[in-house]
């Protein structure tokens, strides 16, 4: 790799004839780790003055200053978010969307169901419906002695129920 | 100048200040002290920050002059760059172990006269141009640059020299 570029940057820069932004240049090319054997002696100079621009104060020095001077130090402000009457009852809305879907999924299986029922039954096929229908036929086929005598009982408490 | 205010203006160039005078006394304690001082002589004047053409030039003289003042009155003495000669006389071991405790470029730096360490400061740490570095110390650019180049050439040499 060819370094005349950073060379004569260097050499310029020895001179005071850099700008800052030549300078900025050089402090970038020296942070790199792979830099030539030649320009190597340059590099922690240039490592040192990044090193030296990150000393600084505490943060209680600053406030320290403030209260001093009569200000109050920064506080981490926690804004207050408006909260309209829509969003506090988007909960509900929410609620109410999903017992909609509920609701619609139920009616549309329960609708489902009921004519499956109705289309076998048209169609001759035994369903659970017709065969529980036809269960509840047979038990009241097989006792008519027993209906008979009911159907008689209540006949005659009928007809003694109204004034002759 | 407009909209200044102490929080916005000048407590922003309290770190800028504290590397100047921590450079300068070589001292964290002392260098706070030094700034805390400037802060608030910088705040006293607030009646003409108005008037200040450059607050920041006026605050950075403001602390360098404390600054040397506490060096003056400790008695102590910029150091002089020809003394660093004896770590060229040092073993690689003896070496290794100065630059552990303390950058052996960084010493060489702080070795350089107050006012060539300060403008190196100003020029490659804070980035400012000669211009404002001749506002801030009260001298001319030419006379910026011959100190500049004064110090660049020195470290050069000795980095040569393998220190």
């Amino acid at each position: 790799m060819d370094y005349k570029y950073i060379e004569q940057l260097l050499e310029r820069y020895w001179e005071c004839q850099t700008t800052l932004e030549e300078e900025a240049i050089l402090r970038t090319f020296f942070r790199q780790e792979d830099v030539p054997a030649s320009l190597l002696p340059y590099r922690q100079l240039f490592l040192e003055e990044d090193e030296m621009a990150g000393e600084h104060l505490s943060k209680d020095f600053q406030d320290k200053m403030l209260r001093m001077v009569g200000e109050e130090p920064a506080v981490q402000v926690c804004k207050a978010r408006r909260v309209t009457f829509m969003r506090r009852c988007r909960p509900f809305y929410r609620a109410a969307g999903l017992i909609a879907i509920l609701l619609t999924i139920g009616n549309a299986a329960h609708q489902s169901f009921t004519d499956d029922g109705q289309q076998a039954s048209d169609n001759g096929q035994p369903s659970l419906v017709n065969s529980q229908w036809s269960m509840v036929n047979d038990s009241i086929a097989s006792r008519p002695e027993q209906q008979s005598a009911e159907l008689k009982t209540l006949s005659i408490d009928t007809l003694d129920a109204f004034p002759r | 100048m407009e909209n200044i205010s102490f929080r916005t203006t000048v407590m922003p160039l309290s770190d800028k200040l504290f590397r100047l005078a921590l450079r300068i006394t070589m001292n964290r304690a002392e260098a706070e002290d030094v700034v805390q001082d400037t802060l608030l002589k910088v705040w006293e004047h607030r009646s003409e920050w108005e008037q200040i053409d450059n607050l920041e030039a006026f605050a950075i003289a403001i602390c360098r002059n404390r600054a040397l003042d506490i060096q003056k009155r400790a008695g102590r003495n910029t150091e002089n760059l020809d003394e660093m000669a004896h770590f060229s006389s040092q073993t690689p071991h003896e070496q290794l172990v100065a630059s552990e405790q303390i950058s052996l470029v960084r010493r060489l730096m702080d070795a350089l006269p107050e006012v060539q360490r300060t403008i190196m400061l100003l020029r490659d740490i804070e980035g400012k141009t000669y211009q404002e570095i001749a506002a801030m110390l009260g001298i001319s650019e030419t006379q910026v640059k011959v100190y500049l180049h004064r110090a660049r050439t020195k470290i050069k040499d000795k980095l040569n020299n393998g220190l």
